[in-house]
């Protein structure tokens, strides 16, 4: 949609009593809202087909596409390893892990287990927490400092 | 009060001298005749022979072979470790039961004792057999001024203790396998597991899980081991004192921790290398994902067992079940 439709359609709608406007078609999306007075026009389109990788960047306000790949951002939190070790997701081989992947847990809830020279450490989450990813596998070798589970704090 | 009560009972009894008469327990304990009375029958109960001289009163003429804390008491040189003793007819986990003690503020040096445990721990979820009335199942209750990363070398530190007490009450000299079973003969005598409570960069605490078994018979093994295994009687052909082992157990776990707090981690080290039998021998590691088969070569400074592969790179192990793979 060029910039003429655009102000052909944001006359139309505001000649009329509507609040709100949505329109989408398979590569745009037009959202017109009207508060006193004023306007409020959000238009997201996607990145061109000939365009270099790079995410487009939407236009303020409007809804972001979903990405691919979750950032880690400001919302996420990992728990790390305090020992070198090996990391063990449940107390016993043919048991349930200590928790789930989007399990909400309380604070002093044991995530897993880092054993090393038979010494079992029960790494506990220190804040109430949903698990977002386990990011080591079950008894593999771990490093001290290790990122071993990605939760967000709630 | 009922077992404080007992407790200077016995100890008045040990004072020395001969006889001690009813009265002269009742006042110095301030009870009655007849709680007086009620103390010695259930000390009776215990296994405590309680001889009664009419008119004279009262002499102890054996001690029976049960873990309480008086018992262990009398006679422990230690000033940190069993500076609490608490004793369980019956526990799931003696590392539980400390793990609690350890998170409600339980002092330094806490020991709990089971005379049987109905969940006594192993490895990865595994159970540690524990009948009543002929081991000792014990965890003691450290607050290591150490960082966690440190923490696995209490490990070694409580192998040599338990080896060095089953040398000083049977005479055998025992083995250790990487990195903390106890072996007699290349069978598992002891099996010790520790657990760890901590912050990245403080240890809340640390409990050392120690099973030995001293009087259990051939028939009182369970059927499924893992590991062949054996006690201290079938070795020596001679019952052992439960209560002579635990003291020698908790007096060289004190001077191992003495040693560790001042000195490091190098003696103990020296020290559990002396009983490591495995050093340049064909074995096998289960890794629970995969398994490895090379040369135990040693272990590094961290205590980590080192293995070389066919391939002749080194493995260097941090956990796992090792067996010697070429016996």
């Amino acid at each position: 949609m060029d910039i003429k439709d655009l102000k052909t359609l944001i006359k139309m709608v505001t000649d009329t009593d509507i609040t709100e406007f949505e329109m989408e078609s398979a590569d745009e999306k037009v959202i017109i809202k009207r508060s006193k007075g004023q306007e409020i026009i959000h238009m997201t389109a996607p990145a061109p087909v000939y365009a270099a990788p790079a995410p487009s960047a939407p236009l303020p306000g409007a809804a972001a596409p979903a990405p691919v790949v979750a950032p880690v951002n400001d919302k996420y939190e990992t728990i790390t390893s305090p020992i070198v070790g090996t990391f063990y997701r449940a107390p016993a081989p043919d048991a349930d892990p200590y928790v789930q992947t989007g399990q909400v847990v309380e604070k002093g809830k044991t995530l897993c287990i880092i054993e090393a020279m038979k010494l079992m450490n029960e790494i506990e989450v220190e804040f109430k927490c949903k698990v977002i990813e386990a990011l080591k596998e079950n008894a593999q070798p771990v490093e001290f400092g290790d990122a071993l589970f990605l939760v967000e704090r709630l | 009060m009922g077992n404080g009560a007992r407790e200077e009972i016995l100890r008045l009894f040990r004072r020395g001298g001969d006889l001690v008469s009813g009265e002269e327990l009742s006042r110095i304990l301030g009870i009655s005749r007849t709680a007086v009375w009620k103390q010695i029958r259930l000390l009776r109960e215990q296994g405590y022979v309680i001889e009664a001289v009419p008119s004279r009163g009262y002499r102890l003429t054996s001690t029976p072979d049960l873990l309480l804390p008086a018992e262990i008491r009398a006679g422990l040189d230690t000033q940190i470790i069993g500076r609490e003793i608490v004793y369980l007819a019956e526990a799931d986990s003696t590392n539980l039961r400390a793990s609690l003690l350890g998170e409600a503020g339980s002092v330094e040096g806490t020991v709990v004792i089971a005379d049987q445990q109905s969940a006594g721990k192993g490895r990865l979820g595994r159970r540690w057999s524990s009948p009543p009335g002929v081991n000792l199942y014990t965890s003691v209750l450290l607050r290591p001024p150490i960082s966690p990363r440190s923490a696995p070398q209490l490990t070694f530190l409580s192998a040599v203790a338990t080896a060095w007490a089953i040398e000083e009450t049977s005479g055998l000299e025992p083995q250790v396998k990487w990195p903390n079973d106890i072996l007699l003969g290349g069978k598992k005598v002891a099996g010790l597991l520790n657990e760890m409570s901590a912050e990245t960069d403080r240890v809340h605490f640390v409990v050392l899980g120690i099973g030995v078994n001293l009087n259990m018979q051939a028939g009182q093994f369970p059927q499924d081991l893992r590991y062949p295994a054996t006690s201290l009687t079938l070795e020596t052909g001679r019952p052992i004192s439960r209560l002579r082992f635990a003291r020698s157990l908790l007096h060289h776990l004190e001077g191992l921790y003495r040693v560790y707090l001042e000195k490091g981690f190098t003696p103990i080290l020296l020290a559990w290398k002396n009983l490591f039998d495995l050093a340049g021998r064909q074995v096998e590691v289960d890794l629970q994902k995969r398994r490895l088969s090379g040369v135990a070569i040693g272990i590094d400074e961290d205590g980590a067992l080192l293995v070389r592969l066919v391939d002749g790179s080194t493995e260097r192990v941090l956990a796992g079940d090792v067996t010697p793979a070429d016996s």
